[in-house]
């Protein structure tokens, strides 16, 4: 809306002159005062449409862009003033300080060169202005804005004077704006920041504006038709666009120089640039290592950029569960190729391969950064056939943090000696960058992983403690007591009971294979077996069929549970044992202490039918005063430092003496045993004991 | 502090795989992924020495429940032999020696193989 408000009024205006000139001109009348009003509106409708333009203008763009865009404008409006300025028959006449247009078509031609003139050295003036401004220093701005102002007092002027008169005022102010254009036209600091191409296409276009403007400079001289034409349609506007072709003659002059200058050094800077670049984002890809792959993605990316590299690739060494990896136990095996960039496994493997691995050899032993430069001639890499063709060089850096190594980079280049000396200091710089970003990963990963586990480890403790009787029950024909211990890893000790009916008391004791919540679940799988089957299947050995069928088809081959399972009849003291895989059962009888061993597979393992082929069950009858103690190999492989296990010989010499006591001293007389055989060894694994004594009649009442 | 070491060697057809040390939860992916390149190479006819097997964990038996059925289906074998005392022991109490052949020597898992 402004806009349009904008455009109508400057083009209404500049109408309004127009139509006022044909009319002097066909009556021939003086001036006067109609001249100053003409000035005066000539100067509202160039100031409307400086603020059209300035309205519509995008500042944004870069230096490089202003100047094609400038460079366009001003061949156009160029060619159409030298045709314009040819059309003409007549002629202007000088009379004073006046100039008398002789024809009409003088007349018009002075109205458009007026406008088009005009119009162009707006725009001229905002693109150097913004080409100025683009890089700002202290007094940039400041004596920017002195130039303009300058500018527009030396064009006032002349205002309301007529077009041949210059007053001495004019031609001071002319000089003052000179210098200012001087001091303007050193604001060139863009330049620097150009990349290489950029800076090609500056120069390119400053001499040509150089030149477009120097023409500019003559045709608008006084006498030229051009010149005239201008003078006679409004001095300012004359004085105001002489000045700004001035000024950009000396502007694009001096880009061009400078640039020209700056050519040489473009491509280094280039390279600076984007070696600060590329080590800026790596240091800050040093905070965002959550992602291992693109972590190692991103350094062997930013290699080609920093040293505008062909191909590059990444061997990251395997950490090993032994903590340092010495130096000859570096090999294939434990390193692994990632990030490749422009080259593929093979052509990786052909590089590394054979010779290759004494190149990896060299940089490891050396410490340093390898740098063959000559891949074609070098006798390192004589192994390399095709591949030799595409690779002119190569460097291979190692990636160390103290006396670690984390890894070895490689970069190449398709033309020998590519890498001078300042790629590869940059590229080492580069890889120290990268060494620290990985370890960080690495330990953030390893801490994340420990995190995980150890809340997993207690997830699964609690699971375990949960899944364990919390109460033993109280008859009084059996005395019944029972000790589990976790050991700090979780382990899948299990022991539970369950009334398999008024008479009739099932104990169970096991033990799952592995650890941590597999352990949890298969033990929770193995409580819920327990607790419903048993009471269906009374005997152990069919009740360990049913347990094993049913877990057969969930538990994992590599899985199995061992149990043993006894049941007690409380009216008579007869005990069933069967035992799928398990410890044995020590039996305490007068006069006789030994293991019962009934056979049988683990749970989990072997078919179902070949399972309960081979399961046995042993039946015993308990006389007062018996002992049956079951327990986990938490018990006879409880270790002393030395690596000697408790066994099973020192079970039997407990029970010789034991006999006399009940169940809770026979219990602590064994955990001591054990305590004191591990010394002050923390338990490596579960410990599960339960000890039943039958009672002898005469406590029963 | 635990300590394992496996070596693969073969006697004509038959692999023999010689472990020796603590097989544990820690070492038994060594042994499962010795395994698993026998059986990858279609290797099916596998006798594992134990003279120098000093423990044996019920995550290192897992790792022979883990391939017996595989070996079995290509009519192939793991056999066992020259098992210590204590280390049998173990396979015992887990009926092992009911599901695997265990050999005193050897040669006679070898001869085995052979008829």
């Amino acid at each position: 809306m402004k806009k349009a408000f904008l455009l109508l009024t400057s083009a209404g205006l500049l109408v309004l002159v127009f139509i006022g000139d044909l009319i002097r001109r066909s009556l021939d009348i003086e001036m006067g005062w109609l001249g100053v009003i003409r000035d005066v509106l000539l100067i509202v409708a160039f100031v409307l449409f400086y603020l059209l333009i300035e309205s519509m203008w995008k500042r944004e763009q870069s230096p490089v862009k202003k100047l094609g865009f400038g460079l366009v404008l001003s061949i156009v409006i160029g060619i159409a003033m030298l045709v314009l300025s040819f059309i003409p028959n007549s002629d202007f006449d000088i009379k004073g300080y006046s100039l008398i247009p002789l024809g009409f078509d003088v007349v018009v031609l002075a109205n458009i060169l007026g406008i088009v003139v005009g119009a162009l050295m707006i725009i001229i003036f905002l693109s150097v202005r913004d080409i100025i401004l683009s890089k700002r220093r202290k007094g940039t701005r400041r004596n920017f804005l002195l130039l303009t102002a300058l500018l527009l007092v030396t064009s006032l002027t002349s205002f309301a004077a007529e077009p041949l008169d210059t007053s001495i005022l004019t031609s001071i102010l002319f000089a003052l704006t000179i210098t200012a254009m001087l001091m303007n036209a050193f604001r060139l600091s863009w330049i620097v920041y150009l990349t290489k191409r950029e800076k090609m296409f500056t120069m390119l276009f400053g001499f040509i504006l150089f030149c477009i403007f120097i023409g500019f400079d003559i045709m608008l001289l006084s006498s030229s038709m051009v010149g005239k034409s201008l003078l006679f349609y409004s001095p300012p506007l004359k004085s105001f666009c002489s000045s700004i072709s001035v000024f950009s003659t000396i502007y694009f002059g001096m880009t061009f120089l400078s640039t020209l200058f700056h050519l040489p050094t473009a491509e280094a800077f280039d390279r600076k640039m984007t070696e600060v670049t590329s080590l800026h984002n790596l240091s800050r890809l040093v905070t965002q290592v959550f992602d291992f792959n693109e972590l190692v993605e991103s350094v062997t990316r930013m290699t080609l950029d920093v040293v505008q590299a062909k191909s590059s690739w990444l061997e990251i060494i395997k950490e090993s569960s032994t903590r340092t990896i010495s130096l000859s136990g570096i090999h294939d095996n434990n390193i692994e190729t990632v990030g490749l960039k422009n080259i593929s496994h093979s052509e990786v493997t052909e590089i590394v391969s054979a010779n290759g691995s004494s190149l990896r050899d060299t940089v490891l032993q050396t410490r340093k950064a390898l740098v063959i430069d000559d891949v074609e001639n070098d006798k390192r890499t004589e192994h390399l056939s095709d591949i030799k063709h595409k690779i002119g060089s190569l460097v291979i850096v190692p990636l160390q943090s103290h006396d670690n190594f984390i890894g070895i980079l490689y970069a190449t280049k398709d033309i020998a000696y590519g890498f001078d000396k300042d790629d590869v200091d940059v590229i080492t710089a580069f890889a120290d960058q990268a060494t620290i970003a990985i370890d960080n990963s690495r330990l953030i990963e390893k801490s994340l992983e420990r995190e995980r586990l150890l809340r997993e480890m207690m997830v699964a403790q609690e699971m375990q403690k949960k899944l364990l009787p919390q109460i033993l029950p109280d008859f009084k024909e059996v005395e019944i007591e029972a000790l589990s211990t976790p050991a700090f890893e979780v382990g899948g000790d299990y022991y539970d009971y369950t009334m398999l009916d008024e008479h009739h008391l099932g104990i169970i004791v096991g033990d799952v294979s592995g650890k941590g919540v597999s352990a949890a679940f298969y033990m929770a799988e193995m409580k819920g077996i327990f607790q419903s089957l048993s009471k269906i299947y009374r005997s152990p050995k069919e009740f360990l069929i049913k347990a094993h069928a049913a877990l057969a088809e969930t538990i994992d081959k590599r899985w199995f549970i061992s149990v043993i399972y006894i049941v007690l009849d409380l009216r008579t003291g007869k005990l069933q044992v069967a035992r799928a895989g398990h410890c044995p059962m020590l039996y305490i009888a007068e006069n006789n202490v030994r293991f019962v061993q009934p056979k049988g597979l683990g749970l989990g393992m072997g078919s179902p039918d070949f399972f309960a082929l081979t399961l046995a069950e042993e039946e015993i009858q308990m006389q007062p005063g018996d002992v049956a103690v079951l327990f986990t190999d938490g018990i006879t492989e409880a270790r002393q430092s030395s690596g000697e296990e408790f066994g099973y010989d020192p079970l039997l010499e407990i029970g010789k003496t034991v006999r006399n006591n009940n169940a809770i001293e026979i219990r602590d007389a064994i955990i001591t045993a054990v305590d004191t055989h591990m010394g002050h060894q923390p338990p490596e694994d579960d410990l599960t004991l339960v000890v039943l004594k039958w009672r002898k009649p005469s406590t029963i009442l | 502090m635990s300590d394992f070491k496996l070596n693969v060697r073969n006697i004509n057809d038959i692999h023999v795989v010689d472990i020796k040390g603590y097989l544990d939860a820690h070492t038994a992916p060594d042994l499962e992924s010795a395994f698993s390149k026998l059986l990858d190479d279609k290797k099916f006819k596998i006798v594992v020495n134990c003279k120098n097997l000093n423990y044996i964990s019920s995550a290192g038996l897992g790792v022979f429940m883990m391939f017996i059925e595989e070996v079995r289906k290509n009519s192939g074998d793991i056999k066992l032999s020259n098992l210590t005392p204590k280390v049998y022991n173990v396979f015992d109490l887990l009926g092992f020696p009911l599901l695997y052949d265990i050999t005193q020597e050897e040669t006679d898992a070898v001869k085995k193989f052979g008829a």
